[in-house]
């Protein structure tokens, strides 16, 4: 069976309209892959920065996967949150990326979406806070029903992930 | 038969600098996390620097120059080591408090890295206890700084992020690709190189 290690780090994120934030991460694959180790999703710490823009998770990521077929090849989804000095949680983007298909060190930035209202609601945002979000999660990596969705661009997430395959060239696969 | 079942991997490098706009002297300990199928076979896990001062010239830099030098032994990738950074310093009273944590992976691919890793201090739930920590110089700590190496439990912490830790390291791995691991993408696939490759070839 081909094995696929993802060794990396959410390192932080930039360019969210206020700091104190927090990312729930998750990582999504198909039928045929089983995972042997590690943690499937998490959440980070909540950052604030004090004399910098970009809040850092360094929050650590280490997952084994096995597999039997290349169809549904991981994929990462992440849920940005702003939590403020009350403790309350407003949601701050949601964005995905694929798991990078070459082994190596990688650098990647996800953007990140949230769904925006109308424009009453937006007004309500800019108030209170608060915002529509989305009833099924799923539809942060999958490309279903984005059809119906009008949303509206917010900050970036910085992972560096590492990833080693093993017995992929056994099965002649080039990567 | 039996004797490559393990792969190697040494670490060489060194905590060369930090960047900490607020403080003047840190000094920093470091450990090593790694997993359970990981073994340290030479060098020293955890180790504590000199106490290092700022420069009074324009690149306010506070250096180290502190070597890491460790070779690890294992049969799977998986809980591939972590470097645990944990700074102290002085502050307004002359206690000894925590000025940063900071976690990075040792790389994956062989060859020589330069990394910059955030350093971030857990903060006091409520103002008073803001107040008193300052004032009674016992700042929040984590109990043992290899739990930022983990990802559970992080999130009920409040962290404030504060400068930044330069490290280098030179990563030689051996036995990764006899035990079918590839971290390098040129591994994977086999390239084929022609046998007359540079010789003149004059057939037209």
């Amino acid at each position: 069976m081909a094995e696929v290690h993802i060794i990396g780090q959410i390192y932080g994120a930039t360019g969210f309209p206020e700091h104190s934030l927090f990312c729930k991460w998750g990582i999504h694959t198909g039928g045929a892959w089983k995972i042997l180790a590690g943690e499937r999703e998490g959440q980070s710490q909540v950052d604030n920065p004090v004399n910098h823009e970009a809040a850092f998770f360094a929050h650590p990521i280490d997952i084994h996967f096995a597999t039997k077929g290349l169809q549904g090849w991981p994929k990462l989804h992440f849920q940005v949150w702003h939590q403020d000095s009350f403790g309350r949680n407003e949601l701050y983007g949601y964005g995905f990326c694929h798991v990078p298909t070459s082994p190596g060190q990688h650098t990647i930035e996800c953007p990140t979406w949230r769904p925006s209202g109308t424009y009453r609601e937006q007004v309500t945002q800019s108030f209170l806070g608060g915002g529509p979000q989305l009833k099924n999660p799923d539809l942060i990596y999958s490309s279903a029903l984005r059809c119906k969705l009008t949303t509206v661009a917010m900050g970036t997430v910085h992972l560096k992930l590492g990833v080693i395959l093993r017995n992929f060239d056994k099965f002649g696969i080039e990567c | 038969m039996a004797s490559s079942s393990v792969f190697l991997v040494m670490v060489s490098g060194q905590i060369e600098s930090a960047e900490f706009p607020e403080f003047d002297e840190i000094y920093l300990r470091y450990n090593l996390h790694y997993g359970q199928d990981w073994l340290v076979t030479s060098g020293l896990e955890e180790g504590i620097s000199q106490v290092a001062k700022k420069s009074q010239d324009d690149r306010q830099q506070i250096v180290w120059n502190f070597p890491i030098d460790v070779t690890f032994k294992s049969t799977n990738p998986h809980g591939w080591p972590q470097l645990v950074v944990h700074c102290y310093g002085s502050d307004f009273w002359g206690t000894e408090v925590s000025r940063g944590y900071g976690v990075c992976h040792i790389p994956i691919t062989p060859g020589k890295h330069k990394l910059k890793i955030p350093m971030f201090v857990p903060e006091s739930s409520s103002l008073l206890q803001k107040f008193t920590s300052w004032f009674l110089s016992r700042r929040p700590e984590y109990v043992d700084a290899r739990v930022i190496a983990r990802g559970e439990g992080r999130e009920v912490t409040r962290v404030r992020s504060q400068g930044f830790v330069n490290i280098s390291f030179n990563v030689i791995m051996k036995d990764m690709k006899k035990l079918g691991y590839d971290v390098l993408p040129s591994d994977v696939s086999t390239v084929n190189v022609p046998e007359n490759v540079g010789t003149t070839a004059t057939e037209a």
